[in-house]
């Protein structure tokens, strides 16, 4: 097991390079730069030069990289193009929204998608399994973007019941504490459901799936032959095994979690990473472009070792092979 | 209440369609102005800095505008005339008898938001800034023909010109007054690094208050400010909203009540929303198809001014603006008092336009629908930048317009900066762009074929002698009245040439909750008067 873990931590390290490497040729060998992206009336074409010099631009590209290499190898992230502000800073600023966005909506994902599909696996093809299978097939083939913008409508336009955008209410920073945590919960309502419900709708098909599936093997017909109860049946017996490839699916949530969603992060001007990554990305602001990239990439490793590695902890058939 | 403040706003506005040129400012009515309030202004993006000359965003400008000082405010009267100037730091000033100096005084009463005096010291101050080469300004090429400001008293200023011209006072007003006491200490070198949220110090009607990233920017009330009484509200608060789709939804949702540019696609729902007001006037934009005149299809003239009647712009507007803008016609907007009110667009006419082009030689030999000449097609590509979908909408139509006159046109979206790539190296034939007009004419970055020691925005490599000389002319004289035939003939010139297709004189659609009052709104300045805006005390019952 220690084995294992020292071995993918290991392997972290190239991989990380690469994906950084990669992500670094395509933005900075695309057409046009940063210094191209700003579109004020009045930069002259000599500024727009003198843009490009001053961040390096006019460099070929294997020069940016390898600077931009010195620069990460000595842990400084550098600064964004865009706003001059160190991106160490930027990225601990948009972490945190991002992750209690994140934490909220996995907790709903998890908890509504587990509840649905024990719902449902109860009785197969019944009222409610058919019902939930429906909106949860829509919910799922529902573009995000389209359910954000009808969410902000109905519940934040039409029925005025939560509010549409931002973190907090204007003048939020003259509440007392606990009025600035209750206006933070309101705010975070509907972002959360919208990325949680979609969540949900994924984990409860994948979920129900396999809770049928062992509800046919022999072990299950044997509790129910020694005469234990149905509601126990399902709950211990059958949802246990049933978790095991939800573990996996809690690892590879894990980069989601720090690197945000782009599309609800913009939809409820959320300050978080994807916000962030979509404003540098529109400003072919490599700094902040290739920090983002680097947790995301940390992030889905790490993510997919804790799985592997949760996976062993709950299965003892996963542990012999794996260590 | 409501309703007839709306047609209130609506009533100039269809005056103004009639007759192009017409003071676009439309002010709204209420009761009077009560002390107080907060109005939260919707934002696409947060600021870049705070320091107005580290800074390459037009909104981020548009902020630190409420929080810095100017020395006089340009007014909104560039329709009829040149545009005049009111007093603000500067209380008044006086011309030498050879219009080569100025003497400015500054208001005793001006002092910056900690209380310590505005003085002669900063304006020199901040004159050394605008110029310094370690900082860059943008606009610092504005400030070259100011040989010395010097300060004669602590509220005396004497400015000294290189020479006459028409713009001296527009130049020395441009950019915003800066603390010396604050500032001065801080190497010119290490102005690009500093972080200056941590500096800012300004002397206008709001200072900083708070300012969460990626999320809002509070101002409140300057105590300080020098004009007594003002500003009436208490507290600005920009709120950052990343997508236009956003701003709308939130000011329609009360949570932001001032949106300075909506899309015509929003207009109805902003309409049939009771406490918004929506102001439609003339923006000091246009957009057009400018045509690479380096390439051997687009070189001639004739076959320009064919594609230009080959382009239905009436239906464009209608279809892709929803009706809001003006055909375009020249380089000069006609909003504007330069404007030669001689001219007028050139008719759509796809007959005139096909008999041109045979003319030029172009036939359908083959018969495959698309022109031909010395066995070559004319085929055309169209850029159109990927985040601007109006301009993209526009490309599709142009497209289809060309198509009837057997022109070949190929829309293609690029991003921003490839697009800069490709005109940069003139690598295309055609580009649907805009440009955002300054109150100041300035004819030549965009028509000269090669301004002496100037950097260009002449992407289509336009090149007319005739105008290269009038254009020359222009910088010589020293006063408007001189200027204006010179101007007049060089847009005849250019509209004859047809460099590029003017397809519309766009048309600025603001919104804001009419609980806002005293809101004077133009294209000229955003946020103008907003020392004067107050907030309703009651809200209006129906």
């Amino acid at each position: 097991m220690r084995g294992l873990i020292a071995r993918r931590l290991l392997l972290l390290i190239p991989m990380v390079w690469l994906v950084a490497t990669l992500t670094f040729v395509v933005v900075a060998a695309a057409p046009g730069s940063y210094a191209d992206t700003v579109d004020h009336p009045g930069l002259t074409v000599e500024q727009r030069e003198a843009l490009r010099t001053r961040y390096g631009l006019d460099q070929p590209v294997h020069r940016q990289y390898l600077r931009w290499l010195g620069s990460i190898v000595t842990g400084d992230l550098g600064m964004s193009f865009a706003t001059r502000e160190p991106v160490g800073r930027l990225l601990a600023r948009a972490l945190p929204p991002t992750l209690l966005l994140g934490t909220a909506a996995l907790l709903l994902d998890f908890i509504l998608g587990i509840l649905v599909a024990v719902a449902a696996a109860r009785h197969p093809r019944g009222w409610f399994d058919r019902t939930s299978t429906f909106f949860s097939l829509v919910i799922v083939g529902l573009p995000s973007f389209w359910v954000a913008g009808l969410t902000v409508l109905v519940f934040g336009v039409l029925l005025g019941w939560f509010p549409a955008s931002h973190m907090h209410s204007v003048g939020a920073d003259a509440l007392t504490p606990l009025a600035s945590l209750a206006d933070l919960l309101r705010h975070l309502v509907l972002p959360a459901a919208c990325l949680g419900l979609v969540g949900a709708a994924g984990t409860a098909r994948y979920l129900r799936s396999t809770l049928l599936d062992i509800r046919g093997e022999r072990y299950i017909l044997a509790a129910r032959a020694r005469g234990i109860s149905d509601r126990r049946v399902l709950w211990i017996h059958t949802l246990r095994p049933a978790l095991l490839p939800v573990v996996t699916l809690l690892g590879l949530s894990l980069p989601f979690l720090v690197s945000g969603s782009v599309v609800i992060e913009t939809v409820f001007s959320w300050p978080g990473v994807g916000l962030a990554l979509l404003q540098a990305a529109h400003a072919r602001d490599i700094p902040v472009i290739m920090g983002i990239t680097l947790i995301g990439a940390v992030a889905v490793l790490i993510g997919s070792l804790a799985a592997d590695v949760l996976y062993a902890v709950v299965d003892p058939r996963a542990r012999e092979d794996g260590a | 209440m409501k309703k007839l403040a709306l047609v209130f706003v609506l009533l100039p506005v269809i005056a103004s369609c009639g007759s192009p040129g017409e003071d676009q400012t439309v002010a709204t009515t209420g009761g009077p102005p009560a002390q107080g309030g907060t109005v939260v202004i919707g934002l696409l993006s947060d600021i870049q800095n705070w320091n107005p000359y580290v800074v390459e965003d037009l909104d981020t400008e548009h902020v630190l505008a409420l929080i810095y000082p100017s020395l006089a405010i340009e007014q909104t009267d560039y329709h009829r005339h040149p545009p005049s100037f009111e007093p603000a730091l500067a209380e008044s000033w006086s011309w030498s008898e050879d219009h080569l100096a100025l003497t400015l005084n500054l208001d005793r009463e001006a002092s910056w938001a900690d209380g310590v005096p505005i003085t002669s010291r900063d304006v020199v101050f901040t004159w050394q800034v605008q110029t310094s080469p370690e900082i860059d300004w943008l606009y610092g090429d504005g400030k070259d023909s100011i040989e010395t400001i010097e300060a004669v008293d602590e509220h005396t200023v004497l400015v000294t010109f290189t020479h006459r011209y028409p713009y001296q006072f527009m130049d020395l007003n441009d950019g915003l007054i800066i603390p010396a006491h604050a500032w001065a200490g801080i190497p010119f070198d290490r102005w690009a690094e500093t972080d200056w949220r941590n500096h800012v110090l300004g002397g206008g009607p709001f200072r900083l208050a708070g300012h969460t990233p990626q999320q809002e920017i509070s101002l409140e009330r300057n105590p300080h400010y020098h004009r007594a009484g003002l500003p009436y509200l208490d507290r600005v608060v920009f709120r950052i909203v990343p997508s236009e789709q956003g701003l709308v939804t939130q000011l329609l949702a009360g949570e932001i009540d001032f949106v300075r540019s909506i899309n015509p696609s929003s207009v109805e729902r902003v309409r049939a929303h009771h406490d918004l007001q929506l102001v439609i006037y003339d923006d000091r934009s246009y957009t057009h198809v400018c045509w690479n005149t380096g390439k051997p299809n687009l070189a001639d003239p004739r076959i320009r001014r064919a594609l230009t009647a080959a382009i239905d712009r009436e239906t464009l507007i209608d279809v892709v603006y929803e009706g809001f803008g003006r055909l375009g016609i020249g380089p000069v907007l006609s909003s504007f008092w330069a404007f030669n009110r001689d001219l007028v667009a050139l008719p759509f006419d796809p007959d005139t336009a096909r008999a041109a082009l045979a003319a030029a030689g172009w036939t359908d030999t083959d018969g495959d629908g698309v022109l031909d000449r010395d066995g070559s097609a004319f085929v055309i590509e169209i850029l159109a930048p990927a985040e601007n979908e109006l301009r993209q909408d526009l490309a599709i139509l142009i497209q289809e317009d060309l198509k009837r006159i057997g022109v070949k046109a190929v829309p293609r979206f690029v991003e921003w900066g490839t697009l800069m790539a490709a005109i940069e190296d003139g690598d295309f034939d055609a580009l649907v762009n805009g440009w955002e007009e300054p109150t100041q004419i300035d004819l030549a970055g965009l028509w000269h074929s090669a301004p002496p020691g100037e950097p260009t925005f002449n992407f289509g490599r336009y090149s007319n002698p005739e105008v290269d000389r009038l254009l020359a002319e222009v910088d010589e004289v020293t006063d408007f009245a001189e200027q204006k035939p010179l101007f007049d003939r060089i847009q005849e010139l250019i509209v004859a040439d047809q460099p590029y297709t003017f397809l519309v004189e766009n048309t600025r659609l603001t919104a804001h909750n009419s609980r806002i009052q005293g809101v004077e709104i133009n294209a000229a300045t955003p946020y103008f008067n907003i020392d004067e805006w107050y907030q309703m005390t009651e809200p209006a019952a129906e």
